[in-house]
């Protein structure tokens, strides 16, 4: 397991100074652009049903929004920091520009653990937050959307709130809806479909087929579900998935060599991602310790769980024969770790445009809630893929011409085209 | 019996980029499967068209295969499994059900994206056709039994092209299991749940004119003919040409039929009158125009049947046709007097302003060397009359045709006596049956031209019972059998008739026209080795009706008669000579 010291928003912070310093942005810029264009901080006091009040902290971060309004996730996590949400929020902001979508970058959160809070709580906080926030979110100006343990249902409460304070129908002031009440098709499937998307790139470059590939999985969560499913579909075989064990406070990883069927391990999972280990073994799995996933003889790695989870503990760990790593997950892999995956010769595809199909599938339902029309399945994918490709053709492009790997060439793109819209509004 | 199949797997084309139209690559493909029967046969055709036709200025007729894409059977595939379409596609819901089924599923994802960056490049009208795996293969005759579906492609926004393109990808793969299609595999005795289609997505041949777009001519040529007239020889061919899309000549509609050694003659006819009035009357196009009703389960959903006056507007019909002199009773090559138009395409056959024939002959030949065996194919053509005038053949398809040669006497005093049930010196086909105890006949008394649809609904279902009894039969019935339009015959769909053995198609006094010597059903009743034969109420040939009458009636229908015998039909058709003879 990764490095827990780690200050998110000084890694996010020295990535974004190496862009900089390979593009030669002038001071100014550099200044405007390594810190977020506002924050909110907040508390939500909520009655509960018994009439205590209890007390949450909230935020709101939006980095930049010099390409469009800012969009971003809403995270409820005990451990949340506002620094973890600053260096999330400016990842938005470089993860909107390279993939070429008209946002800019927010995030967002409260400190709570959400399995501790009745549902009725639960809509309380959401509706909080909207009251505390609303001036300052909205279809034109910062959407929300679900992130880590947030989901349509908390998304449908902020929406109404909204809604109910600003007297009318606003469907595209949030997104991550359910489908029934103007959610977008696609947008449970378009994270991890984007991050197969990316990968089938990745391997035209290699000159290597899906077919003739074996794939390692952390994690088995909704993005890594969906990766596996389209992996799968198109010829490639899953060997080892590792995921978190409620029971026993630990994750494991399940091998089996000749390939995990897709269908066969959701019927062992239940709602939370979590593959049950005694029908685990049942099916013809061994069960390894957590680490296991990363150590496999595979030619690609997909961390697809949490963030710092490849770090300098077990880089080394990462057999030879794996050839590209793509990042499910925000951030799985420190800066150092990072430069030792580099040594090995190992393509990493990053996570701002590896896992960019969220942010670009909710991207589409702002697009549709706001015109109130919307697309069919097929539609919403053709787009995806076709955005989702086209950015990678781009960073790759770059990555090659500079001689850079594709995170500081998607960087770079990100970075200049931001820097750019400012200097075109006159910002700067 | 010639065998040929052609049949290739994805393997053989580069794999679909998304720079392809960037690029000088004719064919690509998505997918990993078979590339179908239609795909197969232009893949085959490919370099030996780039080599004997080449297309630089210096050419008269540049000849080329339009560019393709083709979605293999594996998307197909994953289409089917994916939306667990299976059991509605292989279930007895009406086609229109299975259609919009298959409107509602999704295509995979991972060929959705390509599918949008194809869109995003190509502005022109697409095609697109069926190519599935038992499709013109020799013994599963399935030619012309899916659909293919023309999309103008023209709309500003992208999305909304990629809407259409996606139904009309999903309406072709419905047509794999639509009744028509069921039938077939019926005849044969195979399951449904064995094919597979492959998809191509293929540029239109063809021009704009105004809110059209069609070629100016397109074409069907076969390198056996199985009714010469006249001093044409089976082994010489027979083309089959038409203004606009191809569509007239694959529903059998009025097209102009010659022999390729004999371009100058005019098919057999009465007058000139005559031959007047059996030439195309309208063409189809693909209309560019105001957007039509929304029916993505209609083939004809983007197409439109206009009318030869339309032609005459756009100009397009200069090279192509003749115009009919009623004051002597003649045909003037061209389009220079006034008077009405004649689909004859003479000044390019007769006054060879351009080498059409050559080169429909030599695609012939270079088809038959490649294919090794007699072959029917497909093209499309586009004039340049600006300056030197040149010409773009589209080469569309290919297929091989099976030819039956084993030798047939049918000599002239077995065509006369007590014994003949029928006899006709017009007759298509070749061989000897003995095995027909059922006769299925439109009833000569109660015939009429009216009711021709309600006809060809009685015999569908005498052939559905007969099919499912594994029962074949005799069909005897008035006019053209496939015909379009029901005044010229009775608009039967292949699967209405299926069963049948042999056909006779007859004329009345008051059902007196050209007939269709089987061209709506051709490949396949070659394939399924159906007898044919036509029988002129003007003579030579005859038929029996008193005998025919006084057979015990099985079922009788308002028009149609269902009799069986006691004893076996003997059925011998020669195919060098066209003689035809049925024996009581």
């Amino acid at each position: 397991m990764g490095n827990e010291k780690i200050n998110p928003y000084k890694m996010a912070q020295a990535q974004f100074d190496k862009a900089a310093d390979l593009l030669g942005l002038e001071p100014n810029v550099r200044e405007l652009l390594r810190q977020p264009l506002r924050e909110y901080q907040f508390v939500i006091p909520i009655r509960s049903v018994d009439g205590d009040v209890k007390v949450f902290k909230g935020f709101r971060v939006q980095h930049n929004d010099a390409l469009g309004p800012c969009k971003g996730g809403i995270r409820f996590h005990p451990l949340e920091t506002i620094d973890q949400i600053r260096a999330l929020s400016m990842l938005m902001t470089w993860k909107c520009a390279v993939v070429d979508i008209p946002l800019g970058g927010a995030m967002g959160g409260v400190v709570c653990d959400p399995h501790t809070l009745s549902t009725k709580m639960q809509e309380r906080l959401c509706r909080g937050w909207v009251r505390q926030m609303s001036k300052n979110i909205g279809p034109f100006t910062d959407i929300p959307e679900p992130d880590i343990m947030t989901n349509p249902q908390h998304m449908l409460w902020m929406l109404d709130e909204y809604e109910v304070l600003h007297g009318g129908r606003y469907p595209g002031a949030v997104t991550g809806k359910p489908v029934t009440v103007g959610g977008a098709l696609g947008r449970t499937e378009a994270t991890g479909f984007g991050v197969v998307y990316m990968l089938r790139e990745a391997l035209k470059k290699l000159k290597l087929k899906p077919k003739d590939t074996v794939a390692s999985v952390q994690g088995f969560g909704n993005v890594a579900q969906h990766v596996i499913r389209l992996y799968e579909q198109l010829g490639g075989k899953v060997i080892c998935v590792s995921c978190w064990n409620h029971h026993d406070r630990v994750a494991y990883s399940f091998r089996k060599e000749d390939g995990l069927e897709f269908k066969t391990l959701l019927s062992i999972t239940d709602d939370f991602g979590e593959i049950d280990k005694d029908k685990a073994r049942d099916i013809g799995c061994e069960v390894l310790p957590e680490d296991a996933w990363l150590e496999q003889e595979v030619d690609i790695l997909i961390p697809a769980a949490l963030e710092y989870q490849i770090a300098m503990n077990n880089v080394e760990s990462i057999n030879g024969r794996v050839k590209i790593i793509a990042e499910g997950a925000n951030t799985p892999i420190t800066d150092e770790a990072e430069a030792v995956i580099n040594r090995m010769g190992i393509l990493v595809i990053p996570d701002f445009i590896s896992n960019s199909g969220g942010v670009i599938c909710s991207y589409f339902e702002q697009v549709q809630s706001n015109s109130n029309h919307y697309w069919a399945k097929d539609e919403v994918f053709g787009k995806l893929d076709v955005k989702m490709t086209a950015a990678f053709i781009n960073v790759c492009e770059l990555a090659e011409k500079r001689g850079i790997n594709l995170r500081d060439a998607a960087h770079l793109i990100g970075v200049a085209r931001v820097a750019q819209a400012c200097r075109e509004r006159g910002w700067i | 019996m010639t065998e040929k199949r052609i049949l290739y797997s994805s393997e053989i084309l580069p794999e679909f980029d998304r720079k392809f139209f960037e690029s000088d690559d004719i064919a690509t493909v998505i997918g990993t499967g078979y590339l179908g029967g239609k795909a197969s046969g232009l893949i085959l055709m490919k370099e030996a068209v780039a080599d004997s036709f080449k297309s630089d200025s210096k050419q008269v007729i540049s000849v080329n295969i339009p560019r393709l894409i083709v979605l293999a059977t594996d998307v197909f595939d994953a289409f089917m499994d994916q939306n667990n379409l299976y059991d509605m596609a292989l279930s007895e819901a009406a086609d229109d059900q299975i259609a919009h089924a298959f409107q509602e599923a999704k295509l995979p994802v991972d060929i959705v994206g390509d599918l949008m960056a194809l869109i995003s490049a190509v502005h022109s009208p697409l095609a697109i056709r069926s190519s599935s795996l038992l499709e013109d293969a020799i013994y599963e005759p399935f030619a012309g039994v899916y659909e293919t579906k023309m999309i103008p492609n023209n709309q500003p926004d992208k999305d909304s092209r990629f809407r259409v393109l996606i139904e009309a990808v999903k309406f072709v793969y419905a047509s794999t299991f639509a009744q028509n299609a069921r039938q077939y595999f019926k005849a044969l005795g195979r399951s449904l749940a064995e094919e597979k289609m492959a998809v191509i997505i293929q540029e239109v041949i063809g021009r704009p004119f105004g809110d059209l777009f069609y070629p100016h001519l397109s074409g069907v040529a076969r390198s056996y003919n199985y009714y010469p007239t006249g001093r044409a020889k089976q082994e010489e061919g027979v083309v089959d040409l038409a203004l606009g899309l191809g569509k007239t000549i694959v529903d059998g509609g009025l097209v102009w039929t010659y022999s390729p050694t004999y371009p100058r003659l005019a098919p057999v006819v009465g007058s000139t009158a005559e031959l007047v009035k059996k030439t195309q009357t309208e063409f189809w196009a693909v209309n560019m125009g105001k957007p039509p009703e929304y029916d993505p389960i209609r083939e004809t959903e983007y197409l439109i049947a206009a009318p030869l006056k339309r032609a005459e507007e756009d100009k397009t019909l200069g090279l192509l046709a003749s115009t009919y002199r009623p004051q002597d009773d003649r045909l003037v090559t061209g389009t220079g007097p006034d008077g009405p138009r004649v689909m004859t395409f003479a000044p390019i056959l007769a006054d060879n302003i351009i080498p059409l024939n050559e080169t429909i002959k030599a695609l012939l030949k270079k088809s038959e060397a490649v294919v090794g065996s007699e072959v029917e194919i497909e093209f499309a053509v586009t004039l340049n009359t600006t300056g030197e005038i040149t010409a773009n053949l589209g080469f569309l398809q290919v297929r091989p045709m099976a030819v039956s040669k084993a030798e047939i006497m049918v000599l002239d005093e077995e065509m006369q006596g007590d014994k003949v049930l029928a006899a006709s010196r017009k007759s298509l086909g070749n061989g000897v049956f003995n095995n027909i105890e059922d006769i299925v006949y439109v009833v000569p008394e109660t015939f009429e031209a009216a009711h021709s649809r309600t006809i060809a609904h009685e015999i569908g279902l005498i052939n559905q019972e007969l099919t499912a009894e594994g029962r074949k039969y005799l069909l005897i019935g008035f006019g053209r059998w496939g015909s379009a339009d029901p005044w010229l015959g009775i608009p039967v769909v292949w699967s209405q008739i299926s069963g049948s053995s042999v056909i006779i198609e007859a004329t009345l006094p008051k059902m007196n026209v050209e007939l269709s010597q089987g061209s709506h059903f051709f490949h396949n009743l070659i394939s399924f080795k159906i007898c044919y034969i036509m029988v002129e109420h003007t003579g030579p040939g005859l038929i029996d009706w008193t005998w025919l009458e006084s057979r015990p009636e099985k079922l009788r229908t308002q028009f149609v008669r269902h009799v069986c015998l006691e004893k076996p039909l003997t059925v011998k058709v020669d195919g060098r000579t066209g003689r035809g003879v049925i024996l009581k």
